[in-house]
């Protein structure tokens, strides 16, 4: 599992026992070992493109994105809209988490270039497997150019 | 215009041709009649005037005086018709003549012959005895031109003449007379053509006379009378019709209105439901999500400090979060039913049926299962809410008749008159027919959860789907001896409308 130590994920979720359960579930899956956890969409962006209080975070930046849909101020859609909009961040792969089984979320989330669904409680099995991919998709990418 | 002429130069026509008709069979009819009297007076006149000679000349003719004789003969020169005149002795020989001047020469016949005339080619002669007492002294003979030529012209003449002025006469009368006759025609030829140009059904004829004309311009008013009725009331009618449509056009109007506002008070209710049931999926789900997760997190990280009791109840914590949350996702999947449209497609029901009993694991079970699937008709519904409609009834049948050793399924149809009704028969649990009408509510459960588990949505599902398919839903059952759902659907009416 050492290609995930090259995996930063990025968890944003505004409800801190979500959160929790959330990381709980990663670090039981072995699936990182450095979890970046926002709690809503603009601090989201904010780290993603290194503004704000997020200016001098530490490069490359998160591999994954887990995004909680509905959260205060920017909601989940709008996060995806904007990185999946943004020539640098649009490869991120970006899983949406939510306890919403609404199709128009759904439809809307695939639509806008979400790579993967998951509705809460947290299908980790799932989660391991697109957390897999995408470390095994920037392995690549990071080794290519050498 | 043309029709005035018309009739007026057909009305002197026929009065015309009529009188000339008349005038000239009269004129035939005098001329001859007077041809024959004029020759018979002729004859006559002639004969006497050989008689006026002959007595005239008697004694001259005893005397042997034919000078005397022939003098009595020239007496007939006031006749100029008489051309030639002679006496013959009682001998039979010619005793004295005469001939008129420039008349042709004239063979005078050799012998006398008996009383009487003889008409030849345009001449008469005539012989006369003379008579004195028993005695006959001689034969007076006259031969005269016959003039009926200049005569008949004369007539022709007088007849034409009388013609040419009757006929003139008779032109002016017509002319004067038709008039009578004509304008009453001509009035009502005027209404008819004002009526046609103007479409004016209140003109009415004037009636000048009493006779058929008479009728006619009354009857043709009591045509126009009856169609000026029956066109007022056709343009009420037609008023009254562009009147109530004006009337309908509004009422539609309006209803679009009030059809448009309630549609616009559905959807902002429907705007507030989505909004609830979004809020209830996220907000009321995270709390129990953290119950059962954390309950989870309190076993694995602390399980060795736990008793056994404690580790039962904690697992029974997890077991009911796990529950509310199947709770809360079938409610949604019921509010969510009601906001979806339904697509309609045909579905064949029966492999519908085979498949959605293949998938909830009715082939797949170790216990015994009989599955009866009779024939099932197409009907038109959402695919995806039918087989949500078998799946929760053959789930339903499978989880009642687990108990049973010999468990038996049975899907069948019955076609009415305007129904199709499916229907799914179990031999299992059954039910208490007195809570019937409680099977099809939401979260009403018929039987414990430790008996068969469940959320108590299922047949809720059941109903409104079929409800919204403008069909019903019912059941029979006794506890204990198995239960079946029926449901039907109303059937196509041709233009597949559900």
């Amino acid at each position: 599992m050492e290609e995930f130590d090259q995996v930063e994920i990025l968890l944003v979720e505004d409800n801190a026992l979500d959160a929790e359960l959330t990381m709980r579930g990663l670090k039981d899956q072995k699936l990182a070992n450095r979890i970046t956890w926002v709690k809503d969409g603009e601090e989201a962006l904010d780290y993603v493109f290194k503004r704000g209080a997020y200016a001098s975070r530490p490069d490359p930046g998160p591999r994954l994105i887990l995004l909680d849909l509905k959260m205060p101020r920017v909601g989940g859609i709008e996060v995806t809209r904007a990185l999946k909009g943004d020539e640098r961040t649009r490869r991120i792969p970006i899983v949406i988490m939510t306890s919403s089984k609404e199709e128009s979320d759904i439809v809307d989330s695939y639509n806008l270039g979400a790579n993967s669904y998951i509705v809460k409680p947290l299908d980790f099995d799932s989660l391991a497997e697109v957390a897999r991919q995408a470390g095994f998709y920037w392995l690549a990418i990071n080794r290519a150019p050498g | 215009m043309e029709l005035r002429t018309s009739i007026h130069r057909k009305f002197a026509l026929v009065t015309l041709l009529t009188a000339a008709i008349a005038l000239a069979i009269t004129g035939t009819a005098m001329l001859f009649y007077d041809l024959r009297s004029f020759r018979s007076a002729w004859i006559t006149d002639l004969d006497a005037q050989a008689g006026i000679v002959g007595f005239a000349a008697a004694p001259a003719i005893e005397f042997q005086d034919p000078q005397t004789a022939a003098a009595y003969l020239a007496s007939l020169r006031g006749k100029p018709t008489i051309m030639a005149a002679a006496i013959y002795s009682a001998s039979g020989s010619r005793f004295a003549s005469y001939v008129a001047e420039g008349a042709p020469a004239v063979e005078f016949p050799a012998l006398p012959g008996t009383d009487g005339h003889r008409l030849g080619g345009s001449e008469v002669e005539l012989f006369r005895r003379i008579v004195s007492g028993p005695e006959i002294l001689g034969t007076v003979y006259i031969r005269a031109r016959y003039d009926v030529a200049a005569r008949l012209w004369r007539y022709v003449g007088i007849c034409g003449a009388a013609m040419a002025f009757s006929l003139l006469a008779a032109f002016l009368v017509s002319q004067r007379v038709q008039r009578i006759v004509t304008a009453p025609i001509l009035e009502i030829a005027r209404v008819a053509r004002d009526v046609m140009d103007r479409r004016d059904f209140s003109a009415r004829a004037k009636q000048a006379s009493d006779d058929e004309i008479g009728v006619l311009a009354q009857a043709f008013n009591g045509m126009l009378t009856e169609i000026e009725r029956v066109m007022g009331e056709r343009e009420r009618a037609e008023a009254a019709l562009v009147d109530s449509e004006e009337r309908l056009l509004a009422l539609n109007a309006e209803l679009e209105q009030r059809v448009a506002l309630r549609t616009a008070e559905l959807e902002a209710a429907n705007k507030d439901l989505e909004g609830f049931s979004y809020s209830v999926s996220h907000d009321l789900r995270a709390p129990i999500r953290a119950v059962g997760g954390f309950a989870a997190l309190l076993g694995e990280d602390h399980g060795a400090e736990l008793g056994e009791e404690a580790k039962r109840k904690l697992g029974i914590i997890r077991s009911e979060a796990a529950r509310m949350g199947h709770l809360i996702d079938d409610l949604l999947a019921f509010s969510r039913l009601g906001r979806r449209a339904i697509e309609p497609v045909d579905i064949d029901m029966e492999a519908m049926a085979r498949m959605v009993y293949e998938r909830v694991g009715g082939e797949n079970r170790a216990r015994t299962v009989e599955f009866r699937l009779g024939s099932l008709p197409t009907v038109r519904g959402d695919r995806a809410l039918f087989e949500q409609v078998w799946v929760n009834l053959l789930s339903n049948a499978l989880k009642f008749s687990a108990k049973r050793e010999k468990a038996l399924i049975e899907v069948d149809s019955i076609t009415t008159g305007n129904e199709l009704v499916y229907f799914v028969r179990d031999n299992g649990a059954g039910f208490d027919p007195r809570y019937q009408s409680k099977l099809f509510g939401v979260f009403q459960r018929l039987h414990r959860d430790e008996e068969f588990t469940g959320t108590g949505v299922g047949l809720a599902l059941v109903h409104r789907i079929v409800t919204r398919h403008g069909g019903r839903v019912w059941a029979e059952g006794k506890p204990d001896h198995g239960a079946t759902f029926y449901f039907s659907l109303p059937r196509e009416t041709g233009d597949g409308g559900v």
